[in-house]
């Protein structure tokens, strides 16, 4: 890896995290792995994501009830832990992308106030 | 958290499954598989921390650290298990004593009435400006009643019949029901006779009170009608104790009074009467109230507007606001009383026209029947006989004769006060036109009552007891407390050195008061385990000995509920944080280095610098001690009142004496009958070896029960009556009670005859009737005038009935105690008893109990069906009379002695520890040529200091709250100087023993070894 690469990643905002991985459960369950790798890809792999640090915020997540768990078989037949977004984590997953678009919009307004 | 516990223990594979993708997605970017997997580990990052944050995501931080705090605690406490035992047991004593007392509180006065959403219904409450113009008033004393002769704003729970139909008429409630005592019950027709008690209800008062039938059915409207089958409902206990709980005693007919009735149904279990702590046997119909009475007593009072008889309950509408129904309710009985129209006084009785004087109006026979004698009971007091003017107040209990059960379970109030009452209707300005039953400025008013606060019943007699044993053991709880708190002050200054080290290794002082309170509250916990099972036992004991100083049975249900529990988990609580909260915040108030440094070098500092802490330590004693000499105190006064009661003179020989309750017209006997079935049994009884001699009264002396007589004193204003007690007796009264005459004769069998034609009213009296009267009665009408021969009580012909020739005196004999032993001895009045219900008195000539089956033998030999009532002995009934006194007495002096002991603790272990403490120093003046005596006083000294300031302060404390015991004391000061002397001197006594035991053990401090040690 480059030093250029390593520049252009950014450490991602404190509870930032859950809401992206509420947003990458969406489209349907996945395994940790496989979160880890979607918000990496998503993000044209700008967000630098410790791979060890999603733990915490799955069972963060998993305790306030807004994922839940189910166990299935992976693409190549193994036996994985999906999470899967709840009907709870559905409307945080609104309340969240909200408040985000608010403090993004907020804080593009501070920076560029000429605009 | 069975959830967090699946998630943490998948975690590790997780982890690992996580790792061995991202391995296998580096593989196939063409990475060597070490590669791959050292790629992978760092992309995961730390797996311990991603562990440790994952575990710390399920944490509940406070619950690991609170049993981490309890498992630290245990092994405290385990390891100091003198010091726990001792507080868990002082704890636990004075926890189970406040939740003995509070479970007695919570049976007799807040457990909620056994029916149907007990918060709609209310029980109708009259008051008035004045009492109202009515000439018969009972009250079953299951609500206070205030009705006393020209007192201001009586007020009562007793309505006349038709008053009770208008309230159900005006449709302000769902449901309305009444109810009154329907007295004594002879029951035959289920096995040998026996006496039972019985509540006479509207058809409706079980669907008002929502009670369902245990077996077959409630009763129903249908029942309540002179002219419908009579039929009788059970209670659910006396169903199985009785008739076995078989389900056959259904249709079953038993016979009450004579008459017979058809059980058709048991009332569910919970139900055993409305009021708390008089329960019923049977409950009949409102309408069966004239088979079960004596038709003269009962005088068709369902018609009457002027006899007040039936407490009347209402269950309010959901919709309809209380203060509604309550205003449509008082404009009925205003206009009820006030504008009725008809005659007030029956037959002829009318109130007098403007020249006759008042005196000739006064109907015959008036009642005030107060605190129970029911209507069945009430045939035993008619007005006496040949005193056709005369009218009767029975207060307190009826008697065991003539009220019986009713008697027996619900006493007057204490204490009951009879002098100067009379029956209501008394004021001097009778109107003439209209004959209404009160005045509009008299203000009538009903006010609806919430019926768990307003039927009483025999709670009232026991708040005040309760309430003054409550504060006791609120005392105890405190010293208690604060002897816990002193342990706890000692032990945290020994452990300063363990707190300052645990402060300096970085722990929080909020974590180490947790860590402390904590502590105390497992104290407390275990003190309140214990303290319920010490709880469970005493009020057990408690129930036990009240009930077994009732006639009957009383049946509050005690035991644990869940207020009882919530009251000691709060208690125990409330006790942890108290004497925990101060140890703990100060042993956190270190200043750290010199603790430190004072533990691991040689302390030079002996007692200085502790000054503060023993300070608070001293003022914990002083007040155990203040607070034990109140008690004591309050126990003290409570002792002598039951001493100087047990002293008092009664008048007449209280020992072997057996007395028993008989009334043959309960079996059919009539008139003559009676009097003739009373000298065959009196024969009998006389011939019974062992008996000395027998005869009977109208009630039995000191049981509660009192009659009064009201009459023209010659020489007085017609309108002015006179007031005396009165007593039926049969012959050789006197000589069987042991009261002697101090002037005149006994009652001879003519005496009898005149009273018997008197009282069977064939034939107009024509000689007065003769009387021996008491000292006091002497005293208060004749002074030094003769009293022999005197007549008095004479009335002229009147509506009221034909003329009376009143009294004769014919003895004069000695007071004696009446109705119970508070009560001072007024004017008393004797006459010949005849056909009414009566007591009998039987004087044996050794031991009273062991003559009790010749007595029952004897009675059977003349009429087997004949039910005895209340086959005591005097002694046990002056026992019975006194339980209230005798109760709180023991108790008080308990709570006294425990308070006492609790102090003398306190101050033993404070002494004991500062003497450790002192250790050196004492070494040191010993060293310096202080003798044994020297050193014994130093201890004995201060122990003695902190007793005699906690007394004094205990002395002002308790002179400023014992007047609240007033009303229970007897013949002694609230201020009795005696009493106080006396428990200081035993406070300071034991205060002192409590302090031998460490200054001896002073003494014996070796100066080599104290000086040495450290």
């Amino acid at each position: 890896m480059s030093t250029k690469e390593e520049r252009e990643r950014i450490e991602l905002l404190q509870g930032t995290l859950d809401l992206l991985i509420l947003r990458t459960l969406l489209p349907g369950p996945a395994h940790g792995h496989a979160i880890a790798k979607a918000i990496e890809f998503n993000s044209d792999e700008v967000l630098q994501v410790e791979q060890g640090s999603l733990y915490p915020a799955l069972h963060r997540l998993i305790k306030r009830r807004w994922i839940a768990v189910e166990e299935g078989t992976s693409e190549n037949n193994r036996r994985a832990k999906f999470y899967r977004l709840t009907r709870a984590g559905r409307k945080q997953l609104k309340v969240e992308t909200s408040k985000w678009d608010k403090l993004a919009g907020a804080i593009a307004r501070i920076l560029r106030p000429a605009e | 958290m069975g959830r967090s516990k699946r998630m943490l223990d998948e975690l590790d594979a997780d982890i690992r499954e996580h790792i061995e993708r991202e391995t296998q997605d580096n593989i196939e970017r063409g990475m060597t598989p070490e590669e791959a997997h050292y790629a992978a580990v760092r992309k995961f990052g730390n797996v311990t921390r991603v562990k440790e944050e994952t575990r710390d995501v399920w944490r509940v931080v406070w619950l690991d650290e609170l049993w981490q705090d309890i498992r630290y605690g245990l092994r405290m406490l385990r390891k100091s298990s003198a010091f726990a035992a001792v507080a868990v047991l002082t704890l636990a004593l004075g926890i189970g004593a406040n939740t003995a007392i509070f479970s007695l509180i919570d049976a007799v006065m807040l457990r909620s009435l056994p029916v149907e959403k007990p918060s709609e219904l209310v029980v109708l409450r009259w008051s008035a400006r004045k009492a109202p113009r009515i000439n018969g008033y009972m009250s079953s004393g299951d609500c206070p009643s205030n009705l006393r002769y020209a007192a201001a704003n009586p007020s009562g729970c007793s309505f006349s019949e038709p008053i009770f139909r208008e309230v159900r008429n005006t449709n302000q409630f769902s449901g309305v029901a009444a109810f009154a005592n329907a007295g004594p019950l002879a029951l035959t027709g289920n096995g040998p006779a026996s006496m039972i008690s019985g509540q006479l209800v509207s058809g409706d008062f079980f669907h008002t009170l929502g009670l369902k039938a245990a077996a077959g059915r409630e009763l129903e409207m249908s029942d309540d009608s002179p002219t419908a089958a009579p039929v009788a409902v059970l209670n659910y206990g006396y169903w199985q104790s009785s008739f076995g709980g078989a389900q056959n005693a259904v249709g079953r007919t038993i016979e009450l009074n004579g008459a017979a009735f058809t059980i058709v149904g048991v009332v569910e279990q919970r139900f055993t009467g409305i009021t708390p702590g008089s329960d019923y046997d049977v409950w009949l119909p409102l309408a069966a109230g004239p088979r079960i009475s004596n038709p003269r007593m009962w005088d068709n009072r369902e018609e009457k507007v002027t006899y007040w008889w039936l407490t009347i309950l209402g269950r309010l509408k959901t919709e309809a606001p209380m203060l509604q129904a309550q205003a449509a309710i008082s404009g009925m009985f205003r206009n009820e009383v006030l504008h009725r129209s008809i005659p007030l006084f029956e037959a002829g009785a009318g109130m007098p026209g403007p020249p006759e004087p008042r005196g000739g109006g006064v109907p015959a026979s008036r009642q005030v029947v107060m605190g129970g004698p029911p209507p069945a009971g009430a045939r035993a007091v008619p007005p006496p006989p040949g005193g056709p003017q005369g009218s009767t107040v029975v207060q307190g209990a009826a008697p065991p004769a003539a009220g019986g059960q009713g008697a027996a379970r619900i006493q007057a109030p204490f204490p009951p006060v009879a002098q100067g009452q009379a029956p209501l209707d008394a004021a001097p300005d009778a109107p003439k036109e209209p004959r209404t039953l009160s005045k509009p400025d008299d203000e009538p008013t009903v006010t609806l009552v919430n019926a768990q606060t307003g039927l009483t019943g025999a709670r009232g007699r026991f708040a005040n007891p309760l309430y003054v044993l409550m504060f006791a053991v609120g005392i105890i709880l405190l010293t208690a407390c604060s002897n816990v708190a002193g342990l706890m002050l000692a032990r945290a200054a020994a452990r300063q050195k363990e707190m300052a080290l645990r402060l300096a290794l970085g722990a929080g002082r909020m974590r180490i008061v947790r860590q402390l309170l904590t502590e105390s509250l497992l104290l407390a916990a275990s003190g309140g385990i214990l303290g319920i099972v010490f709880a469970l036992w005493g009020s057990h004991a408690i129930i036990s000995f009240v009930a077994n100083n009732q006639p009957r049975p009383l049946t509050f249900a005690t035991g644990l509920d869940l207020r009882v529990l919530g009251f000691t988990v709060a208690i125990s609580l409330f006790t942890g944080i108290l004497f925990g909260l101060a140890p703990a915040f100060r042993s956190v108030r270190v200043d750290v280095t010199p603790r430190l440094k004072e533990g691991f070098s040689a302390s030079t500092k002996i007692s200085r610098g502790v000054g503060g802490r023993f300070s608070i330590g001293n003022a914990l004693v002083v007040t155990q001690m203040a607070l034990a000499i109140v008690v004591l105190v309050g126990a003290g006064l409570l002792v002598r009142t039951l001493q100087n009661l047990r002293s008092i003179d009664v008048g007449f020989d209280s020992h072997n004496l057996v007395i028993f309750g008989i009334n043959p017209s309960l079996a059919g006997y009539q008139d003559a009958q009676i009097d003739s079935f009373y000298r065959d049994l009196q024969g009998r009884l006389t011939e019974t070896p062992g008996v000395k001699s027998a005869s009977y009264s109208m009630v039995p002396l000191l049981s509660g029960a009192l009659m009064a007589t009201m009459f023209n004193w010659p020489g007085t204003p017609q309108d002015r009556e006179s007031e005396s007690d009165v007593l039926a007796v049969g012959p050789n009264f006197f000589s069987t009670m042991q009261i002697p005459f101090n002037a005149g004769r006994g009652f001879t069998a003519s005496d009898y005859e005149i009273a018997a034609s008197a009282a069977s009213r064939s034939a107009p009296p024509a000689v007065p009737t003769p009387v021996i009267v008491d000292q006091a009665f002497v005293a208060k009408f004749l002074g030094k005038e003769n009293p022999l021969g005197k007549r008095f009580g004479q009335s002229a012909a009147s509506q009221d009935g034909p003329a009376s020739p009143g009294y004769e005196i014919i003895g004069v004999v000695r007071d004696t105690k009446y109705s119970d032993l508070r009560r001072e001895t007024s004017p008393m009045m004797y006459v010949p008893q005849t056909m009414q219900g009566a007591s009998f008195e039987v004087r044996t000539a050794s031991d009273p109990q062991a003559l009790v089956p010749a007595i029952r033998r004897t009675v059977a030999q003349i009429n087997p069906n004949l039910p005895l009532r209340d086959l005591t002995t005097e002694s046990q009934q002056i026992d019975r009379l006194l339980f209230q006194e005798r109760l709180v007495a023991r108790l008080s002096g308990l709570f006294g002695l425990l308070a006492l002991a609790l102090a003398c603790i306190g101050l033993y272990g404070l002494l004991a520890y500062e003497v450790t403490r002192r250790t050196r120093e004492i070494g040191i003046r010993s060293a310096l040529g202080a003798q044994r005596g020297d050193v014994l006083r130093l201890v004995v000294n201060q122990g003695l200091w902190l007793a005699l300031a906690g007394a004094a302060a205990g002395i002002g404390v308790a002179l400023g709250v014992t007047r609240y015991l007033k009303a229970m004391l007897y013949d002694v000061s609230a201020y009795d100087p005696f009493t106080i002397v006396v428990v200081s001197a035993l406070l300071v006594l034991v205060a002192l023993v409590a302090c031998l035991i460490p200054a001896r053990r002073a003494t014996n401090v070796d100066p080599m070894a104290a000086l040495r040690y450290e």
